[in-house]
């Protein structure tokens, strides 16, 4: 029998969701994989009786974590998808402000009538078997990931740094090419996208499990960054990483 | 030495490319940099540049590339390499080649990699002589800003026109067949051929305060110098630039990418890099080079010492690259050894010159990546993690396993993960894995059943002497997994048992219930040509015990062995070893007497790979079964 799959999405872009949606060719591959029992974004059924949730989007409220704890009762396995749900993703951002002023930024005179609290990946709230990062996360990674646990086995996602990928595939260093980068401590994974496009990783896959912040904060003033701007950069992605150390 | 208008050159580089047949490479510019990448035309070339980001190794030893494709109805097939096309790589500086020769000795010594050999045994390399050094060059340093072999031509800008010098039968058959007026060099032009290259050896943008030839002797004095290397390595964002762009690094890693269906994929095998933090890391979580000041001094002494002592070489050619290419500038080697050497200087360290260790380069068979495919005859869970797997080889042959080798075991698409064997080579048609569910591939083994297929390579590795043995007394000491490689040996001389002296079997594991080979080594009790004792760390209340209660060494008091007679064979986790042979070594057993099995992560199994390196050692070529004396100076080892 195929696996029963449902799709979930908490507060996000929905981006993830539509990199799946748009897989093309090799979503009739996947479906000969799985079944697809809820997923809001293409379709109107809905079940709860599911075998592997993916969730996107990141927990902003008290009242998503009741949500989240049911899902977690129904599946067997969980996946978070996409750097909102896996790392609390820019939405943590709003970590480092004062919240009154967040409600009042996004709900202006109604502000009163929402409740926030600082945003966390899936993972501060239940507990998470597998994640695909990434800020879209990639079809590709999505796809090794679901190979993977259809095999039963426990994904492989680097633990080390973009860089890797990046000398991989002979890119020009983004820092000679005056940009400031968080590759050398970001996790790698997404075949440094970004950089191969020439830009520079912002770090949406989020910091490898030991990295050398200091000396990543160094390099950056010393391509001259300043401090502040430096400090500025760990807080686009890493926000929730590096609050909770 | 021949001359070739720069006009006729290009023509001689177009008519390469024109060849349908030829995979035609070259150096062309990339943003502010430059790259090696296919050739349209000869316009595209950049012969002026200083060096390229990556070099041209990946031609014969890419990125990423396949070693082996599978279907789960047929097995596992090596991917072919029939159609690897000749590859003509046009402007290769001096160290670069200097590099490839350096990597053709470490792919061909003792088993050749078929997937490099055959790449790089049908290119054509058309070197070039510098004309303008990257700020990070170090290459005289290195002696490798020249070269006068090792390549097939050799290219020297004079002007107008190219110097060529041919280096082999083929770069003459090459510009026999491509060119078009090519003429005899002028005395005047061989004058400044050679001008030129004195002029490189001589400029040189970084370089050493004293002799390259200091380097192995320095390291090896260097080696428990903590704090100078955390020094030099505490900004270090383990990132694995300077390695992933060094010419004559070769590590990788290697894994399944299962298709959609599940049921065909392939195994692959990328770059992978010393300096990562997971690079020796095993599944049980222990990770044998766990601090980046290790692993930043791993990589000087694996360039510097290792293979110098291996090969004779030191795999340093002063390309500048790790150093041009890290971004807190800590792994630029002049610096580091002119450090080194001030250091030594102050602190009053002698350093000779270092001699030429005495080398025999062995070369053997050609590997196969492929594994043959095995059933599994029984399946007997042994405690809750640990099942033993007997199985056969499909094609009816026998394994032909030494005790103590070791097989790397895969399953369809999710990988391979190396065993020791646990059955004896006295056992024929059949061998035996016991296997603990602890990674992906150990915990989707433990869900296959009999009658289901896996892969198998090897046997590999250095096994237990068991000849040497003969006549000695025998003093087993296996702590928890580690019964399963010594039962080989156990086993072999239980079945040859008039050939050996005393036996005795020390066994200990943490709690009653992780007891492995339960009935057969508690039956040993009823041998009287056997002398066993076994111990648990603990026993809880809900569990029975009616042996010794504490950790393996309190039973080495409890049996009496005369040492000179006794050759004791040690396996465990990894805390054990150390204790044990505090112990034995104090009940005067010599160092040569004692044998270990060592666990490290073999990816390969076939010494090239670089993850289970012990300092100079590879576990899976060397050992995994070392003698202490062999060992015992080597600081990684235990």
């Amino acid at each position: 029998m195929k696996p029963k799959v449902a799709f979930f999405d908490f507060a996000g872009c929905e981006g993830d969701q539509l990199q799946i949606a748009n897989l093309e060719e090799e979503i009739l591959d996947l479906l000969g994989q799985v079944e697809v029992v809820s997923f809001r974004e293409v379709m109107k059924e809905h079940s709860d009786d599911y075998d592997i949730a993916f969730i996107e989007g990141s927990c902003t409220r008290l009242q998503d974590e009741e949500r989240l704890k049911e899902i977690r009762k129904n599946a067997s396995l969980v996946v978070a998808i996409g750097s909102c749900a896996t790392i609390g993703g820019i939405n943590s951002l709003k970590n480092y402000q004062n919240m009154d002023d967040v409600k009042k930024t996004v709900y202006g005179e109604k502000a009163s009538l929402f409740d926030t609290y600082p945003a966390r990946p899936i993972d501060a709230v239940i507990p998470v078997d597998a994640y695909v990062h990434g800020c879209p996360m990639t079809k590709d990674e999505f796809l090794h990931v679901v190979k993977s646990l259809l095999l039963g086995k426990k994904p492989e996602i680097p633990n080390y740094p973009v860089c890797v990928e990046c000398k991989k595939n002979e890119n020009v260093c983004a820092f000679e090419r005056g940009e400031f980068c968080v590759g050398p401590i970001t996790r790698a994974g997404c075949n440094s996208c970004c950089v191969n496009e020439g830009t520079k990783c912002w770090g949406c896959r989020g910091m490898v499990d030991n990295p050398n912040e200091n000396s990543q904060k160094e390099v950056l003033v010393k391509y001259g960054l300043s401090v502040d701007d430096a400090i500025g950069k760990f807080k686009l992605y890493f926000g929730w990483q590096g609050k909770k150390k | 030495m021949h001359v070739l208008s720069k006009e006729d050159f290009s023509e001689f580089i177009n008519s390469l490319i024109a060849e349908t047949s030829l995979n035609v490479v070259g150096v062309k510019s990339k943003g502010e940099k430059f790259a090696f990448g296919p050739l349209e035309s000869a316009n595209q070339l950049r012969l002026d540049y200083d060096v390229t980001i990556l070099p041209p190794k990946k031609y014969f030893f890419p990125q990423r590339e396949t070693l082996v494709t599978y279907d789960v109805s047929s097995g596992y097939q090596s991917k072919s390499l029939a159609d690897v096309k000749p590859t003509i790589i046009v402007g290769a500086h001096p160290y670069d080649i200097m590099a490839m020769l350096h990597m053709d000795e470490i792919f061909r010594e003792t088993k050749s990699d078929p997937n490099y050999l055959t790449r790089r045994n049908s290119s054509v390399i058309i070197g070039v002589n510098i004309q303008n050094m990257s700020e990070s060059c170090f290459a005289s340093s290195m002696g490798c800003a020249t070269i006068d072999y090792g390549y097939d031509l050799m290219l020297t800008d004079l002007g107008d026109k190219y110097a060529i010098d041919v280096g082999s039968h083929k770069g003459a058959d090459l510009l026999n067949k491509y060119s078009k007026n090519v003429k005899k060099a002028l005395a005047r032009d061989i004058q400044s051929v050679g001008k030129k290259k004195q002029k490189i050896m001589n400029k040189t943008q970084q370089e050493f305060g004293f002799s390259s030839e200091l380097i192995p002797e320095m390291l090896g004095k260097f080696y428990e110098k903590t704090s100078f290397w955390e020094d030099h390595s505490e900004e270090c964002l383990s990132c694995g630039s300077c390695v992933l762009v060094c010419p004559t690094c070769y590590c990788f890693d290697v894994m399944d990418n299962p298709d959609l269906s599940l049921k065909t994929g392939e195994r692959g095998r990328t770059w992978d890099g010393c300096l990562l933090e997971d690079f020796a890391k095993i599944s049980s979580g222990e990770n044998f080079r766990n601090t980046k000041s290790a692993r930043y001094r791993h990589r000087y002494f694996k360039k510097g010492k290792y293979l110098f002592d291996r090969f004779g070489f030191v795999s340093c050619v002063g390309c500048g690259r790790c150093s041009s290419n890290c971004l807190p500038d800590i792994a630029n080697p002049v610096n580091l050894f002119n450090d080194m050497y001030d250091e030594s200087l102050k602190i009053g360290i002698q350093i000779d010159p270092a001699t030429i260790p005495d080398i025999k380069i062995k070369t053997g068979d050609t590997i196969d990546y492929a594994p043959k495919i095995a059933t599994i005859v029984k399946k007997v869970p042994m405690t809750a993690n640990e099942t033993m797997f007997e199985l056969k080889l499909d094609d009816g042959s026998e394994l032909g396993h030494q005790p103590g080798q070791f097989v790397q075991v895969s399953v369809f698409g999710v990988g391979e993960a190396p065993f020791g064997v646990s059955s004896s080579p006295t056992k024929k048609d059949t061998f035996e894995l016991c296997i603990r569910k602890l990674g992906n591939v150990t915990s989707k083994i433990h869900t296959l059943n009999e009658e289901d297929k896996v892969g198998i390579r090897g046997p590999f590795g250095n096994g237990f002497n068991a000849e040497l043995l003969k006549g000695k007394d025998l003093l087993f000491v296996a702590g928890g997994l580690g019964i399963v490689p010594l039962r080989s040996l156990f086993n072999y001389v239980l079945d040859n048992r008039n050939d050996y002296g005393r036996v005795i079997l020390l066994y200990g594991c943490k709690e009653p219930r992780e007891l492995l080979f339960g009935d057969e080594i508690l039956s040993l009790a009823d041998r009287d040509d056997v002398e066993f004792k076994s111990t648990v760390d603990r026993c809880p209340e809900n569990e029975v015990w009616n042996s010794n209660v504490g950790v393996i060494t309190t039973l080495i008091p409890q049996v009496d062995f005369d040492p000179q007679k006794t050759y004791a064979i040690v396996c465990g986790p990894p805390i054990m070893y150390k204790f044990v042979i505090r112990d034995l070594k104090s009940h005067n057993v010599p160092d040569d007497h004692i044998i270990v099995s060592l666990e490290r992560r073999m990816k390969c199994g076939v010494g090239k790979c670089g993850h289970c390196q012990i300092n100079q050692l590879y576990v899976c070529k060397d050992g995994p079964v070392f003698n202490y004396s062999k060992i015992k100076g080597i600081p990684e080892a235990l």
